[in-house]
């Protein structure tokens, strides 16, 4: 029964994350609808080359003095039932809310929340671009039926919490992260914490950069006792398992309402409206 | 490296600083400072799918222990020859259960996880109670160290081998 997992757990918990593959946004796209069809409906039915001049490609006018071609035509028809597949599987037109007093602001792909805890005014910052970590398992089986198993996209994006003291000239920032586990996709008992800090500095209150000339405090060869402190005092100020888990929830819906403004704008493009 | 403290539940809100300090106690006080440790606090769920796979038991439970060594006479501390094998093993707390068990006896949380960590580290070096002969071992060794955890600290900590005979519970 020798189930030692202390070594890596040390190994998870050091684990930056990922850029986002190809591989994590292509699991979005309905199963039903595969590669080879989209290539197919983009020849048309008379199948002209595909490396043929542009001179070729036939055209549509709709008095836009822009360039139509039965491709943009089947793109369109592509995205019109992408945008409606992904508006079926949207769980909830609005954002899920996030416990205790948070007040939610956003700006474009930024979202910014804020409270205040007896006098530290806590702000925990994230961009929901870059937030899905890749899939590391396959995504699907041999003579899997689409849709069945289909691994649910998460977004698990690096967040940045500053906690500002009343009159203070200075605030302490935490550059924190959602570990990915390199092992423990299989029983689950072999993983890192929900969320980690990487890195501690403080910054001066009110300025858009940040210093490097400041100290950053690494938590990759950091004393445990310490790292345990820094956790505790985030706890303090609403940022714990809960919190992060939260986040997490707001940054998925807030990353698939904007991948689906993002095809519309998309459709809206192509089609010339 | 020494304790490898990770938390991955949100039921229960778990000082880490604190629950590291009594850890560090309790490894003080048992000689296996230069050991490395696992500490996992995990919530029902987990630990009952845990104690299902190793234990067959289908019930979220306190503890599980997974020494690295498994078959060390009770009190006897490994002989290491590399850095690696510095490694006891880790221990899975089950702190949503515990919360529980804690609110039903008006018992202090931190107090319990010192309790059953204390309990869960007698199983790594080696100490049982399947048979009447090991229990009383294993009782007088975790007696032993709370009594010294209780006096370092002022605490009043009863062991866990204790407890589980009096209320006719599952061993751990």
């Amino acid at each position: 029964m020798l189930k030692c997992v202390s070594r890596a757990l040390n190994l998870a918990g050091r684990l930056a994350n990922k850029p986002l593959s190809a591989s994590a946004r292509a699991v979005r796209a309905p199963p039903a609808r595969p590669f080879t069809r989209s290539i197919w409906m983009m020849c048309g039915g008379d199948r002209p080359a595909l490396l043929g001049s542009r001179a070729a490609l036939p055209s549509v006018s709709c008095g836009c003095g822009g360039l139509h071609t039965e491709g943009d035509k089947a793109f369109g028809e592509f995205l019109k039932d992408e945008i409606k597949e992904e508006k079926k599987i949207q769980k909830n037109q609005a954002l899920p809310k996030m416990s205790g007093g948070w007040e939610l602001e956003l700006n474009g792909t930024e979202a910014k929340l804020t409270q205040s805890l007896s006098g530290d005014k806590v702000t925990v910052t994230f961009n929901i671009n870059n937030s899905i970590p890749p899939n590391l398992e396959e995504t699907e089986q041999q003579g899997q039926k689409p849709g069945e198993n289909e691994p649910e996209i998460v977004s698990t994006p690096n967040f940045v919490v500053e906690v500002t003291k009343k009159s203070g000239k200075h605030s302490l920032v935490f550059d924190c992260n959602f570990p990915e586990d390199e092992v423990g996709h299989g029983e689950g008992e072999e993983e890192s914490d929900i969320f980690a800090i990487r890195e501690v500095s403080f910054q001066p209150v009110g300025e858009e950069d940040w210093k490097e000339t400041s100290y950053t405090l690494n938590t990759d060869s950091l004393d445990w006792a310490l790292y345990d402190h820094l956790m505790d005092f985030l706890a303090d100020r609403g940022v714990d398992n809960t919190f992060a888990d939260e986040l997490s929830e707001l940054s998925t819906a807030l990353e698939h309402q904007e991948y689906i403004k993002f095809l519309e704008e998309l459709d809206s493009f192509v089609k010339c409206n | 490296m020494g304790v490898v403290l990770r938390n991955l539940q949100t039921v229960v809100p778990v000082r880490r600083a604190r629950l590291r300090r009594d850890v560090e106690t309790l490894r003080h006080i048992l000689g296996i400072q230069k050991f490395d440790l696992g500490l996992i606090c995990v919530d029902n769920r987990r630990i009952q799918r845990i104690n299902n796979i190793y234990r067959k038991k289908d019930s979220p439970t306190d503890v599980l222990s997974f020494p690295f060594y498994e078959d060390l006479r009770p009190g006897k501390l490994p002989c290491a020859l590399h850095r690696d094998e510095l490694n006891l093993g880790d221990v899975f707390l089950g702190v949503e259960y515990l919360m529980h068990q804690c609110s039903d006896t008006s018992q202090d949380l931190h107090g319990a996880l010192t309790v059953v960590t204390a309990h869960g580290i007698c199983h790594l070096l080696g100490y049982r109670h399947e048979t009447e002969e090991e229990w009383k071992e294993m009782l007088q060794k975790e007696s032993y160290i709370l009594t010294e955890f209780n006096r370092l600290t002022g605490s009043r900590l009863v062991p866990l081998t204790k407890r589980c005979t009096e209320e006719k519970a599952n061993l751990k």
